[in-house]
């Protein structure tokens, strides 16, 4: 079970939100190819590590959470609100 | 011949229960009083103007803790979100009251009929708050004022600490009013219950 700390409403439980994926795609320009749209809609990383990804506090305040997991240990390093820019570590998770 | 159509008649999701008391072993420990129906809005401030908003209706921005004001309390739902709920006689004139003290800097949506609020109290309206809910309700933790929007039993709640003793309301939306209602007396029924009906 993960804690999540929501920049609005404080830590609360895993259940209170639904994962929405990667937060490190960026959409291409309205001129990019067919192919670069492909990769921005259908292909993810599938990263052994540090991810900073998407959460919806559905919930509860119904924002957009930004959060730094990991995908082994699932410890949370940092979360903020969608427009905040996330330190992400260059090591392991701590434990 | 011109047909007339129906007249319809407002109800509330909850009208149609009988009020009950069950006791438990110990007598009754919760109290479950469905509330009257109360004016509501939900009241969002333009972009940057949340301060602004919030000093013009003398509102608590911050997360977690209701204002009480003159005809109305105020929960802080998200970043620049609010729901009014109001306590005045007239609850006809509570949106339009609402949206001229805030004209160009916010904008409100009626939403009256979308919650009904549910009041648990007792000797142990707490042990039975801490059954569903995953907020550390605990008096030393929390005290009177308290608000957050959470779930309970799948269902999405807001929940408001009108006293210490401790009194919540519990608002949710009218159409998980039933089912909500169901897991309520089903989760107390250990305790002892005493449902009434002040809604319409």
């Amino acid at each position: 079970m993960h804690q999540i700390d929501c920049p609005w409403c404080g830590v609360r439980d895993e259940t209170e939100f639904q994962y929405q994926g990667d937060a490190t795609v960026i959409r291409p320009a309205p001129d990019a190819s067919e192919e670069t749209f492909f990769k921005y809609v259908y292909v993810r990383d599938n990263p052994k590590g540090w991810h900073t990804e998407w959460w919806h506090h559905l919930g509860g305040c119904r924002q957009w959470v930004k959060v730094v997991r990991h995908t082994v240990s699932h410890e949370i390093h940092a979360t903020g609100r969608a427009q905040d820019k996330l330190p992400v570590p260059d090591e392991g998770p701590k434990s | 011949m011109v047909e007339r159509a129906p007249d319809f008649v407002a109800v509330t999701p909850l009208g149609d229960f009988e009020p009950f008391t069950r006791g438990a072993g110990d007598g009754v420990g919760v109290n479950l009083s469905v509330q009257p129906a109360r004016a509501m809005v939900q009241l969002f401030a333009r972009n940057g103007k949340a301060d602004d908003v919030a000093k013009n209706l003398k509102l608590e921005a911050r997360p977690g803790q209701a204002t009480i004001c003159k005809n109305f309390v105020t929960f802080p739902l998200s970043s620049g979100q609010w729901l009014l709920v109001s306590n005045a006689d007239d609850p006809e004139k509570f949106a339009p009251a609402i949206e001229k003290k805030i004209s160009g800097i916010g904008y409100i949506s009626e939403q009256s009929d979308a919650r009904i609020c549910i009041r648990v109290s007792g000797l142990k309206a707490r042990d039975l708050m801490s059954r569903g809910c995953r907020l550390d309700l605990h008096e030393s933790v929390i005290s009177k004022g308290f608000c957050a929007q959470t779930q309970m039993a799948q269902v999405g709640v807001l929940i408001h600490q009108v006293d210490d003793a401790p009194i919540y309301d519990l608002y949710v939306y009218a159409g998980f009013a039933k089912p909500f209602w169901q897991w309520l007396i089903d989760i107390s029924s250990q305790f002892g219950i005493s449902a009434e009906n002040k809604g319409e």
